[in-house]
């Protein structure tokens, strides 16, 4: 098994081209490869057989302590277990082992039955356990975060624990959600949380030791580049900029990009006049180093929570003739953004979500520039899209064949109130009050111009449109997987947005879906709630 | 964001709070989000928990005024000379006084901070009134919303009748009358601009009076009209008020073919258009209704 484990590894760090692809295999890494593209060659199943795509099992995964490894710094846990976690991981798959997490536990599932091979049960000491995005594997060991901050390594043949090392304070509202990316020998991690006013870092950890090997902050520190959009050292040592999502990387330029978080204090800018550099931005790093090569930041000064965490996703292109190396995210704020990913460079901004209400103007570097009328006021500021974003963390896709990157939306209306008007307001220094969706969507962009070349409306409910953002795979097959807002999950014709198959669930899918091969059969495989589904073509 | 209340993200940045509610998103997520809070587990969204000795957070807000307020501030978030108190690593790491005691008794004269000398029963109020306002920092579900009555009730008047076309479904003498008296400022306002609420308990969403609508055509010829409580690609399924039963319909393309009526169509439609301004100057309009 190790050798297996070390031969699919080796192989992704060796992906030397973008398009070049992991075995059919494996899903070894978050977003299957590095490109972030959760884009399939595989074939097998298409837009002509999709009708035939049929249930292979189900898994719903048990949260007891009897029965798992136990790990863990706090109490016991109370028997009974708790409330029934959502998956938001994308499983790992690995010589036929898929190994899924959710906040506190770890599972290795067998691929071909559905059965759990053992679990990890970690007993937490508190913490935000809003979600997990997933584990990372390297050689024999798998890495997860705790909610409570620790970094932990199992046995990934066992489940057992290796060792766990504690990465921030939970006392200060740090958690941590982030799936480690493995590049090299560098295992690379973040931490989550705007609660208070603390200051935002990404790491790398060695996988031997688990010790900090180079650690970027997400706001500058005194005297270092970026420090002039901040107006003094206190307001960017207290400044946010969380990296909560895994991030994508390019073997060739040796680069590492990730979104960063939103600043501190979230609604209220009072303190922290300026762009507040490197928040809301997207980061391309040296991923031995940590040393930042460039970065673009999508909101200047926000004050609306949107941070840049979503997929920056990696496109080999044309642009205007020329074959460019590109980088493309849909943001949280409403615009999707093109960049050249070799220095930064910018090429296009093109507003995706219609009901967006608060920039002012897009500026000669592309930014769009937020109409401060348009901030949390005291009697109140009414802004599109709300807090929640244009879209979010699952994982957008984007199609090589159709050129288009798919994205689910949602028009989200809020009032945003200030309530904290001190000159040094603190933590959200703001309060939010939902007033409606004029219209969830699943959008596809055309990533050399940012149109919108299709867009589906999602489910209604009694209370209006619903769904939004969600996770997402296109393949070869001509297929879009993903959800409809109203509890299926549905393959959708990649090229036009045609529904042509679909599984009522019940519950919208929760992370994002993946495909690969096993004994020849083509598996696609998809979290909702607390359970993991797998199809197959019927025989 | 909405966590508790309703929008799939926060969470996913861990965005908590929403305080009170018109939830309008809703997805496995929220179903999820719900269980948590149903289930009590809401407390593990956040790592602070409240200072439950008030007594204790009173006493260390004098001793604060008394001995700390000179140099960092009244409230503790800094003054002329000394930093924000409820901003200090040291501080938030603190357990009960203890590290915060230990500290205060060297002090850091070297930067202008004297030594106390407390007992350990001060210590641990003063840190009683830190931890207090640090949790409340942190807590947005717990912000207090100020002064929203700014607005010009004149104005808000002739904007009713007017460029607002609000007079066109309802009116002051009518449905509105002693609304300014039914909700505070703030449940009002949010109301103005979207009426409709979600499911409460006891109640569920399709049965509130502003549930959309879908009619649909039946192979036999006939109509169905109820409201939605779901419409997918694949599937419709109404509520029938006559029979109080769900009925639902698969669907193949558009057939059987739906036809969706918002009785909020108009308030979807002017959220596009509202100035804030002109928001105010409603809410104070209809405020003053009582």
């Amino acid at each position: 098994m190790r050798k297996t484990i070390v031969s699919a590894v080796s192989v992704l760090s060796a992906v030397a081209l973008l398009h070049a692809q992991t075995p059919a295999d494996s899903w070894p890494t978050y977003h299957g490869d590095f490109s972030g593209q959760r884009y399939s060659p595989l074939k097998q199943i298409s837009a002509a057989n999709v009708k035939a795509l049929t249930l292979a099992w189900v898994h719903r995964l048990n949260t007891g302590a009897n029965g798992a490894t136990v790990g863990g710094e706090g109490p016991d846990p109370r028997p009974g277990g708790g409330a029934p976690p959502s998956i938001k991981s994308t499983p790992l798959l690995v010589n036929g082992v898929l190994y899924v997490s959710v906040p506190d536990h770890v599972y290795a599932i067998d691929a071909r039955s559905g059965r759990e091979i053992w679990r990890y049960f970690w007993k937490t000491r508190g913490g935000d356990h809003i979600g997990n995005r997933g584990v990372g594997i390297y050689d024999k060991w798998l890495y997860f975060l705790t909610p409570d901050n620790y970094f932990v390594s199992l046995d990934a043949a066992t489940g057992k624990e290796r060792w766990h090392k504690e990465i921030a304070s939970m006392k200060r509202e740090y958690f941590s959600t982030n799936a480690p990316i493995i590049i090299g020998k560098q295992v690379i991690i973040g931490v989550s949380g705007d609660a208070l006013d603390v200051p935002g870092y990404l790491e790398s950890r060695d996988p031997e030791s688990g010790e900090v090997v180079w650690r970027f902050n997400t706001t500058p520190r005194k005297g270092e580049k970026g420090s002039e959009t901040w107006p003094d050292e206190y307001a960017m040592s207290h400044g946010g900029g969380m990296p909560w999502l895994p991030g994508t990387y390019d073997p060739e330029l040796n680069l590492y990009y990730f979104g960063t978080g939103n600043p501190n204090p979230v609604l209220a800018g009072q303190s922290r006049e300026g762009d507040n550099l490197w928040t809301c931005s997207i980061v391309a790093l040296n991923p031995n180093t940590g040393k930042m090569a460039w970065a673009y930041q999508v909101t200047p000064h926000d004050t609306h929570d949107w941070d840049a965490a979503q997929t920056p996703v990696l496109i080999d292109g044309v642009i205007d003739g020329r074959p460019r190396k590109l980088v493309a995210q849909a943001n949280r704020n409403g615009y999707y953004v093109l960049l050249d990913r070799t220095n930064g460079e910018h090429i296009v901004t093109s507003k995706f979500l219609d009901s967006a209400n608060w920039v002012k103007a897009i500026n000669a570097k592309g930014q769009p520039i937020r109409n401060p009328e348009k901030d949390a006021s005291v009697p109140g500021t009414l802004v599109s899209p709300n807090t929640g974003g244009a879209t979010n963390w699952p994982p957008p896709s984007f199609s090589p064949d159709t050129g288009l990157l798919y994205v689910g939306t949602s028009q989200t209306f809020s009032i945003f109130y200030l309530t904290d008007t001190d000159p040094h307001p603190q933590g959200w220094a703001a309060a939010e009050r939902n007033t409606g969706n004029v219209g969830s969507a699943l959008k596809a962009i055309d990533y050399r111009t940012g149109r919108v070349r299709w867009s589906r409306p999602l489910a209604m409910t009694a209370t209006g449109s619903t769904g939004g953002a969600m996770g997402l795979l296109s393949t070869a097959g001509g297929l879009l997987f993903g959800n409809d807002g109203g509890g299926n999950f549905v393959a959708y014709d990649a090229a036009t947005g045609k529904p042509l198959w679909h599984a009522g669930l019940g519950a919208n899918t929760s992370n994002g879906p993946e495909t690969f091969v096993l004994d020849g059969s083509q598996y696609v495989v998809v979290g909702a709630g607390d359970s993991l589904y797998a199809f197959v073509l019927q025989q | 964001m909405g966590h508790r209340q309703g929008h799939r993200s926060c969470e996913d940045h861990a965005h908590n709070a929403q305080g009170g509610g018109r939830a309008s998103v809703t997805s496995g997520g929220i179903v999820a989000a719900l269980a948590l809070l149903v289930t009590g587990l809401s407390a593990q969204q956040q790592a602070l928990g409240p200072q439950t000795d008030p007594a204790a957070i009173e006493r260390g807000r004098a001793l604060l005024g008394q001995e700390c307020g000179f140099c960092h501030g009244a409230n503790a978030r800094g003054g002329s000379s000394g930093p924000d108190l409820t901003r200090s690593a040291l501080v938030q790491e603190d357990e009960g006084g203890k590290q915060l005691g230990e500290f205060m008794k060297v002090g850091r004269p070297d930067r202008g901070m004297p030594k106390f000398d407390f007992s350990a029963s001060q210590y641990a109020d003063l840190a009683a009134f830190l931890h207090n306002a640090i949790y409340l920092a942190s807590n947005r579900r717990l912000y207090k919303i100020l002064d929203v009555l700014v607005g010009n009730p004149k104005a808000g008047e002739s904007y009713f009748a007017g460029a607002g076309r609000c007079a066109t479904c309802h009116s002051s003498t009518g449905d509105l009358k002693g609304i300014g008296a039914k909700y505070d400022a703030v449940t009002l306002q949010g109301r103005m601009v979207y009426p409709r609420r979600g499911g409460v308990p006891g109640s569920p969403a399709y049965e509130d009076r502003n549930a959309v609508r879908a009619t649909i055509t039946l192979p036999s010829g006939g109509t169905a009209s109820g409201a939605i409580v779901r419409l997918t690609d694949f599937e419709v399924t109404i509520f029938d008020a006559a029979t109080r039963q769900q009925r639902t319909w698969l669907r193949n393309g558009d057939t059987p073919k739906v036809v969706v009526s918002d009785p909020l169509q108009a308030h979807l439609d002017q959220m596009l258009k509202w100035t804030d301004a002109d928001m105010h100057n409603v809410t104070a309009y209809l405020a003053s209704l009582k």
